[in-house]
């Protein structure tokens, strides 16, 4: 198996991606897209234009290749080097530049392989580079290890609602104490803010419904019991249907902005520095 | 102004033929809130009431505030918005809007309130016919504050103007954030740059800017120009200014949009140049459906300092780059924007460049339309309120007497004059004329007046001409 890396001249992720190569023993192939490597690139870029992901700022860097897969992005492609397909769920694509760097998605992938994840995010910390968390809860056990070795600069915890409509929201229950558990975690974070979003969900009866002021509310009641305070950032966000995953949700109406603020009111008799979200 | 060291205070000068009698309403620096008559009288001191403004209701119920936000950590945060009977017993309050911690002080909930709020069913807090605030009900719309960062304007922190309304219940149910609208403002590349280097800073939580300046909130209430089919000035829709930019401006309630606009800017079209600068503008409002002028906009334009732009004299950084010494009343049709009526120095009887300061406030100050056609006009920043009929007569004239101890000035922010039958509490006082008084007579105790006493004779003398200016012998013409 050759490894084949595709990286830009002063891309400091691009050298932390190959110093973790050198460091572990792995040879590979390299080409610097604004040098000699340009046509390679160009080459390899027409036959894998689908799988190859770019935003309005163009191709994200490194590219790595083994011949099988291809993987992009500093995080992911140590990832893969570490673990295979073995984080898969934790570790997507970040979207933030400079120093910062996220996609680590703590409650998404199977929490016994937290120990690869765990090497992950110390070597990247260990480069400079300040992580971004997120989670919905789930796998508290992971972000206590990522808490304890003090790998997350930043966490925002989507609180979905209240442990008892996890279900309906997201098509999979919580257990109520991982969701406490999680909360009282990420408020130890150096950085931290809770998020709900305002989102239709399917009840047992398979009627959709938007969640309700007092049901947010009780969301809010759920983060200051577990955190402690009443004085947790806490956000308010409207539903994109787009991000629905059955598609029965995709049809629901909006919310007019309007009929957040009895939301807020709802939410901040619990959290009192609530906001909605622009 | 020049003011002199001792001047009279209270009523100074009443024509009960010509008022539009009533009580006045008025924050009593340092003291409360104060009802006087049409002579002077204090009728009823709501004490320690604070208010900016404070509103009276049908029945003798007024609206203020119980507090204020140290200045320490706050600008012109008032905690709440309250409602409070004639025995001063609060009735209805509002302070829901924002938790605050500052430092040494427990958290408490504010509504982060300043210079004004409107109680439902009047357009303008003020009296009109058939437009009474609701007094037991109704939403209420607060001018607030909230603390933002928005690149746009500046890389400062920003004490940014909202406007939210508020039910009787307490419940938020309505929001409009002024930041998040700075692109439809039309400001210029000169004052985005001013804007951007100094949104101007005050002391509140740090330093911040406070670049807006919001001062006046209403709705428009039903008008002609709705009637006529002119959806801009939908009765919900909101009329509100800001000093700083010297913009005045129409919301729509319904989609957020500002819908119509003066400012930043006074030349860009002959109407708006004919029009003139509007600087430092305070109580910007239309006067409401049953009053002389219903439809057309009135304010008090400052003048003074405000404004974003090209550097000059005045100033060198652009910031406050609009700069005039007096002050003026405007009345004007909102759609052609004619000036119908004003009072400046002109109708006060001043000299152009000369004394015509005689007449300015650069701060603060109101405008209220009374039912028979007079003008009720509060020189905030010399604490004097006076009554002016369409022909510029001033018929009452009050000089607060309450100076306060805090800042060597007599402010009074605004004033309101109300109906007799608004206060169901008291007898209809009786009014009695104070004619204007000569002032070459006028004297305080053990000044004297004898002008017979060692007079000469010069010979040769001329008759005196008229008064010859060191400036330009008339003002220089509008532009065409």
């Amino acid at each position: 198996m050759t490894h084949q890396i595709y990286s830009v001249m002063g891309c400091a992720r691009c050298h932390i991606t190959k110093r973790f190569m050198k460091e572990n023993g792995m040879d590979y192939e390299e080409y610097d897209i604004e040098a000699d490597g340009k046509d390679a690139f160009a080459k390899f870029y027409r036959v894998h234009r689908a799988e190859i992901y770019r935003d309005k700022d163009g191709v994200e860097f490194p590219v790595y290749t083994d011949g099988s897969v291809i993987r992009q992005g500093v995080s992911v492609v140590i990832g893969h080097l570490v673990a295979g397909n073995g984080l898969d769920g934790f570790i997507g694509r970040s979207t933030l530049h400079g120093e910062w760097i996220d996609g680590f998605n703590i409650s998404g992938g199977d929490p016994s392989r937290a120990g690869d994840l765990l090497k992950v995010m110390a070597y990247l910390k260990q480069n400079g580079l300040k992580i971004l968390l997120t989670t919905d809860g789930r796998n508290p056990e992971v972000l206590k290890a990522v808490h304890d070795e003090n790998l997350g600069d930043r966490i925002v915890m989507e609180v979905k609602g209240p442990a008892e409509l996890y279900e309906a929201l997201a098509g999979e229950s919580i257990d109520p104490n991982a969701l406490e558990t999680s909360i009282r975690l990420a408020a130890r974070f150096p950085d931290y803010q809770f998020y709900s979003i305002v989102a239709p969900m399917i009840p047992k009866d398979g009627t959709v419904r938007y969640l309700t002021p007092e049901e947010i509310g009780e969301t809010a009641k759920t983060i200051e019991k577990a955190a402690g305070s009443k004085k947790h950032p806490y956000e308010l966000r409207p539903f994109d249907p787009d991000s629905a995953v059955d598609d029965r949700l995709k049809s629901a109406e909006p919310l007019p902005a309007n009929a957040f603020f009895k939301y807020r009111t709802s939410a901040r008799r619990y959290m009192v520095m609530t906001q909605i979200a622009k | 102004m020049g003011i002199p060291t001792i001047y009279p205070t209270g009523t100074t000068l009443f024509d009960p033929g010509k008022c539009w009698s009533g009580y006045t309403l008025f924050i009593a620096r340092e003291t409360g809130c104060a009802l006087v008559d049409m002579n002077g009288n204090v009728v009823h001191l709501w004490k320690g009431l604070h208010g900016f403004p404070t509103k009276l209701l049908p029945g003798g119920q007024v609206m203020g505030s119980l507090g204020v936000r140290s200045p320490k950590y706050g600008f012109m945060d008032y905690m709440d918005v309250v409602q409070v009977d004639w025995d001063g017993n609060v009735v209805w309050k509002f302070d829901q809007y924002e938790y605050i911690e500052d430092p040494g002080q427990e958290g408490m909930w504010m509504a982060r309130q300043h210079h004004d709020y409107q109680r439902e069913g009047s357009p303008v807090g003020y009296y009109a016919p058939g437009l009474t605030p609701l007094v037991e009900g109704g939403n209420t719309l607060i001018l607030g504050h909230k603390d933002v960062r928005d690149p746009r304007i500046s890389d400062k922190p920003l004490l940014d103007d909202v406007i939210y309304e508020v039910n009787w219940e307490g419940d938020i149910i309505w929001e409009w954030v002024c930041s998040e609208h700075f692109d439809e403002m039309d400001f210029s590349e000169a004052a985005r740059n001013a804007l951007c280097r100094n949104p101007t800073m005050v002391v509140g939580k740090g330093e911040v800017g406070d670049w807006m300046h919001m001062n006046s909130i209403s709705t428009l209430g039903p008008n002609r120009w709705y009637d006529q089919g002119d959806e801009r000035f939908h009765p919900d829709n909101i009329i509100w200014d800001g000093r700083q930019s010297d913009i005045i401006a129409v919301t729509d309630k319904e989609s957020g949009r500002i819908v119509w606009q003066i400012g930043p800017d006074y030349d860009g079209n002959q109407a708006v140049r004919e029009l003139g600068w509007i600087i430092g503008q305070h109580h910007a409002h239309m006067i409401p459906r049953g009053l002389p002028g219903e439809g057309n906009i009135l304010v008090f334009d400052n003048g003074g300092f405000s404004g974003y732009g090209s550097p000059n004299p005045g100033a060198p950084t652009g910031h406050n780059n609009a700069l005039r010494d007096y002050s003026r009343i405007v009345e004007f049709n909102p759609i052609t924007l004619k000036v119908i009526w004003q009072y400046s120095y002109e109708e006060a009887g001043f000299l152009p460049k000369m004394n015509n300061s005689d007449f300015y406030s650069p701060l603060i100050s109101s405008v209220q339309r009374l039912a028979n056609g007079n003008t009720l006009i509060t020189e905030g920043s010399s604490g004097r309120i006076f009554e002016v009929t369409e022909a510029f007569e001033i018929v009452w004239e009050y000089v607060s007497p309450y100076y306060g101890i805090n800042k060597n000035a007599n402010f009074v922010y605004r004033a309101y004059r109300v109906p007799y039958d608004w206060v169901p509490q008291l007898e209809r006082p009786d009014e009695k004329e104070i004619p204007k008084l000569d002032r070459s007579r006028f004297r305080v105790p053990g000044s004297v007046w004898k002008p017979e006493e060692g007079v000469v004779e010069v010979e040769g003398t001329l008759p005196y001409p008229g008064p010859q200016l060191c400036v330009s012998k008339v003002d220089e013409p509008k532009d065409g």
